[in-house]
């Protein structure tokens, strides 16, 4: 699978014209540096039997974390070299059907995307099971259950929601609501359970955490939207406040709108999915087998994103790391 | 004389015939407490009735796009997107080749011809910023992400000003044609960036050529706009002048409007690249990589390397901003003269200089230099190790600075912003219908008040009329507390060329670095909802004020300045009497222009806990509901709108008393 000799080939003749634009604009003293670039031609192709492999990190660290293994996994192993690009959530589907990006190896169910990319255009290829499982809840840190044993449920929450009281939420106690980018489904259940909390919107996910843990940090009671896998949980010391079991037709995006008794439970469970382009699948680069067995757990995507983001480790080198000491992992996904 | 009576008289002038009762402030006044006394009598009793909403129309933008995805995608797609995709390859390449060129000359010749551009063009100071900027990307490691964001800056300037500097100079030709593209840049500066990414995906797919495209819409505003303020400012004489002795229109454009606005060209091309910077984050969540990469996922894993990064893209606006503003300087024909003479030497230093370029880069090849600044010659560790142990220090909940800013923001929250929010989320729809409105006519008249009227209804028929309340009351205090700052700044920097100094630097931080950067530690500091979004909004907006005052104050006539002084006044009646009113135009200006730099990030504050507008367009993109993103878009196109022509009437209207 040679990629790139037919993407010289196209910047070759690309560069004539864009040369004469070039030139035009920046005029005659940078003329004497163009010629230099003509002459070296400077283009270099690095021909592999793997090619080249795109893969999508999203701004999460356990995202940077599963990339950034399968990256070393996919060059050390197999030479392939692996390009990374940040493309955002949504966009990277459109990114995926244009066979921009080959794979996306965390995806939080983005299910009117799957409607219209994976179902219906069949351009992006749901692989499914990641071994990861995404979980959202509500949390509170531990050192709260000392005092409030009966927090572990929601029903310990009715009556004491004054705890969670501050200066912003009045009466009320505050309860710190999600990303707007996140599935959720809080003021609907603070209103279904009858608790006395103020949803209080805190935006995206740096920001949540820097309101949590400015609470943490003092010792202050705070309830708030967060989920597993995710580093932090353990170096927070963070735990979950069980919500009414799961229903039949439960739902848990409220956005959906509709009969509002059908978000009356918690969180699903589910496993996280890897989704690929279909270009990549028909291009049949050995990575995809790679890729198609790639797994792993919750665990072991929290300990490398915790030395990536807590303990300020390179990527790259974190990923060696962890590569090398689960040598059997690794070697599963290699059969 | 008591200053409050120096107060009472430089208001004098405008109002003195009318009675008191007709003042514009005693009448908006007046206005505001009947609002209250009806929000009092009915709270909560009337919101926006379901009947006035047209619910359905997120969902046709839905449609709308679902629409272009399957033709887009469909086995067979139309011509139309075949263009799209040319385009988006063309630039995509583009890009490639200018990094791949900044690449190939290595580190010692990029900086090097980037110095010497400099100095041919700008002079000493110019290439002195642009060496600084080079090493400071070397020393925060940061050399090849940076050489990534110049590439796409190169390319997205470079296609701004193509069709902006074409536009501005027809644009200030044509009065129709001014009046016709004025709204459209409008909805380009305000319309925020998260709408408009996904449309933008669909047509150029991801990666370099769709993160131009979106800074594109952003940057090419400010290059028609001052184009055309260039091409107009053009004495009439001198034009009747060229046109008397017979010049064709095309020799008059040639000879003698371009040339003499080419100074005001080359600073809307200053302006052009700020704006274009201002985009690299949200470029990078398209595919537009390099630095707005580093930042996005350093304010998740890493803060004090987004930190880093946001420095990189500041040093590089202003080495940018320095040195466009030195060629302008120099090229301006009004200063500059050139003999035949003086033209031979400068085009010797020309060809010697890219001798010397040619040469570095032969060296630096021969002797192996590499294309990327080594990793390990850099100080990223050392930099990060510092950055973080200072933010660790600053967001101390333990440390005193918290137990500041923390009561702080619980007061601005609690006593300032929740009653207004209040106020306007629940008075009746109607009262705060008529309210805005009467208020918009009190303040500037007839057609400013339509608009007000058409726009405030507009916002509650496409159903978003408690989120805009929300928004509208954070722009007001966010706009009361620019005004407040930058005009108090702006006159301190008139009158005191030590503050000017200080200031600058501090204003081109703040307009340039990405606001996360310092919003997301800052929410540490004042853990409260709304707040740090304000805060975000007014340290972004109040430079624009202190600018816009600061000159306005200064190019009072030093004639007038001069008289009153001969009379007797003191430097504080100078300022009082003489100066303010003769700026107020200007500051008017600033205030206009501070509104809308308010709006530009309702979306940053919904990114930090603001709600209202900004959390539906964040929403928007990134749960996938684009009409929902799509229409909160439009309702701050709405509010920016009938803001933007209250403000701007204010203006023509001082203007007319005051002549």
């Amino acid at each position: 699978m040679n990629k790139t000799g037919s993407v010289d080939k196209e910047e070759g003749s690309m560069s004539k014209r864009v040369r004469a634009r070039f030139t035009l604009l920046l005029g005659a003293s940078l003329a004497a540096v163009i010629g230099l670039v003509v002459s070296g031609g400077a283009l270099g192709s690095s021909a592999q039997s793997c090619g080249t492999v795109t893969l999508n990190e999203q701004a999460w660290a356990g995202s940077t974390a599963n990339t950034y293994v399968v990256k070393y996994v996919l060059e050390s192993k197999l030479g392939c070299s692996v390009k990374i690009t940040k493309v955002t959530e949504i966009p990277v589907f459109q990114a995926m059907a244009d066979g921009k990006v080959d794979a996306v190896l965390e995806d939080w169910n983005h299910v009117a995307q799957y409607k219209q990319f994976v179902a219906k255009q069949k351009s992006v290829v749901l692989v499914r099971a990641n071994g990861l499982v995404g979980h959202i809840g509500w949390f509170i840190p531990k050192y709260l259950l000392k005092q409030y044993p009966q927090f572990k449920t929601w029903r310990g929450l009715k009556g004491k929601e004054s705890v969670f009281k501050t200066a912003e939420s009045g009466s009320q106690g505050m309860f710190l609501g999600g990303d707007p980018s996140y599935v959720q489904k809080d003021k609907e259940l603070i209103e279904l359970l009858g608790l006395d909390f103020k949803h209080v919107t805190v935006g995206a996910e740096p920001a949540e955490v820097a309101r949590f843990t400015q609470q943490i940090k003092q010792k202050k009671p705070v309830i708030f939207y967060w989920w597993t896998p995710q580093y932090l949980n353990q170096q927070l010391n963070l735990a979950e406040v069980k919500l009414p079991a799961r229903i039949k037709g439960c739902q848990d995006d409220a956005s959906a709108g509709g009969d509002i008794k059908k978000y009356k439970c918690a969180y699903a469970a589910d496993p996280l999915n890897k989704l690929f382009s279909k270009k990549f699948i028909q291009s049949g680069s050995p990575a995809v087998k790679v890729l198609r067995n790639f797994k792993w757990s919750n665990a072991d995507q929290n300990l490398v994103a915790k030395w990536i983001a807590g303990d300020k480790v390179k990527p790259e080198k974190a990923a060696e790391k962890w590569v090398k000491a689960n040598a059997a992992k690794v070697n599963a996904w290699l059969k | 004389m008591s200053v409050a009576a120096a107060g009472i008289e430089t208001a004098a002038p405008v109002l003195s015939h009318r009675p008191w009762w007709r003042g514009k402030i005693v009448q908006t006044a007046g206005i505001v407490a009947l609002m209250y006394l009806a929000y009092r009598a009915w709270a909560l009793e009337y919101p926006w009735p379901a009947r006035l909403t047209w619910s359905a129309l997120p969902a046709h933008f839905d449609d709308f796009q679902t629409w272009l995805l399957d033709q887009r995608n469909a086995e067979d797609p139309s011509f139309v997107f075949a263009i799209f995709d040319a385009f988006a390859t063309f630039v995509d390449n583009l890009v490639a080749w200018f990094d791949e060129l900044l690449l190939w000359l290595t580190w010692v010749g990029t900086t090097a011809a980037g110095t010497v551009v400099a100095l041919r063009f700008g002079g000493w100071r110019a290439a002195a910023w642009v060496i600084a900027a080079f090493a400071a990307f070397a020393v925060m490691g940061l050399w090849e992400e940076s050489m990534q964001t110049i590439a796409l800056m190169l390319a997205a300037v470079g296609l701004s000003l193509l069709v902006g500097i074409p536009l501005g100079i027809v644009a200030g030709l044509s009065d129709r044609f001014l009046r016709t593209i004025t709204p459209v840049l409008d909805v380009m500066q305000i319309v925020p960036a998260f709408a408009y990414l996904m449309p933008v995906v669909i047509l150029f797919s991801v990666g370099p050529g769709a993160a131009v495209v979106s800074t594109m819409i952003y940057a090419i505003p400010p290059a028609v706009r001052i184009t055309a303020l260039g091409i107009r400012r053009v004495p009439a004489n001198t034009v009747e002048a060229a046109t008397s002795m017979g010049s064709t229109r095309g020799q008059l454009l040639g000879k003698v409007q371009l040339p003499l606005s080419r100074r005001m060209i080359l600073l809307g091309v200053n302006q052009t690249i700020l704006f274009a910077l201002s985009m690299v984050v949200i470029a990078g969540l398209i595919g537009g990589g390099g630095l707005g990469d580093v930042v996005t996922s350093g304010l998740y894993s890493n803060p004090a390397l987004a930190i880093l990064a946001g420095v990189a893209i500041v040093i590089l606006a202003m080495a940018l901003d320095r040195s466009t503003e030195a060629i302008a300087d120099r090229t301006d024909p009004t200063r500059r003269h050139l003999t035949d003479a003086g033209r031979r030497r400068l085009r010797l230093t020309t060809i010697a200089l890219a001798v010397v370029v040619s040469g570095v880069v032969v060296l630096a090849k021969v002797f192996g230099a590499a294309a990327i600044y080594p990793e390990t010659a850099t100080a990223q560790e050392w930099l990060l190790e510092r950055t973080q142990a200072w933010l660790d220090y600053v967001t101390d909940p333990a440390n005193f600075v918290f137990n500041i800013t923390e009561p702080i923001g619980t007061f601005i929250l609690v006593d300032i912003f929740q009653p207004l929010q209040q106020f306007l989320i629940e008075a009746p729809w109607f009262t705060t219908v008529l309210g805005l409105t009467a208020i918009a006519f009190v303040v500037s008249g007839l057609r400013p008040a339509l608009t007000t009227l058409a726009m405030v209804l507009s916002i509650g028929v496409m159903g978003m009329w408690e989120p805009a309340m929300d928004t509208f009351s954070q722009v007001l205090v966010a706009t009361a507390l620019t005004v407040l700052i930058g005009v108090a700044l702006g006159v301190w920097a008139a009158e005191s060329k030590t503050v000017s100094r200080v200031l600058r630097p501090v204003n081109d931080v703040l307009q340039t670095m990405p606001q996360l950067i310092y919003i997301i530690p800052f929410i540490y500091l004042m853990p409260v909802s709304i707040v740090p979004g304000i805060v975000a909004s007014v340290l972004y907006a109040f430079p624009v004020v202190v600018r816009l005052v600061e000159r306005g104050v200064r190019d009072v006539a030093p004639e007038t300045v001069e008289a009153a002084s001969a009379f007797g006044a003191t430097r504080r009646q100078v300022l009082m009497k003489v100066k303010l009113p003769l700026a107020s135009d200007a500051i008017m200006l600033g205030v206009n222009q501070g509104i809308i730099m308010v709006l530009a990030v309702v979306v940053i504050g919904g990114l930090v806990g603001s709600g209202g507008l900004g959390y539906l367009v964040a929403q928007g993109l990134v749960r996938g509901e684009f009409g929902l993103g799509v229409v909160a878009s439009l309702a701050i196109l709405a509010l920016g709108i009938a803001l933007d022509r209250v403000t701007q009437a204010t203006r023509r209207d001082q203007r007319g008393a005051v002549a």
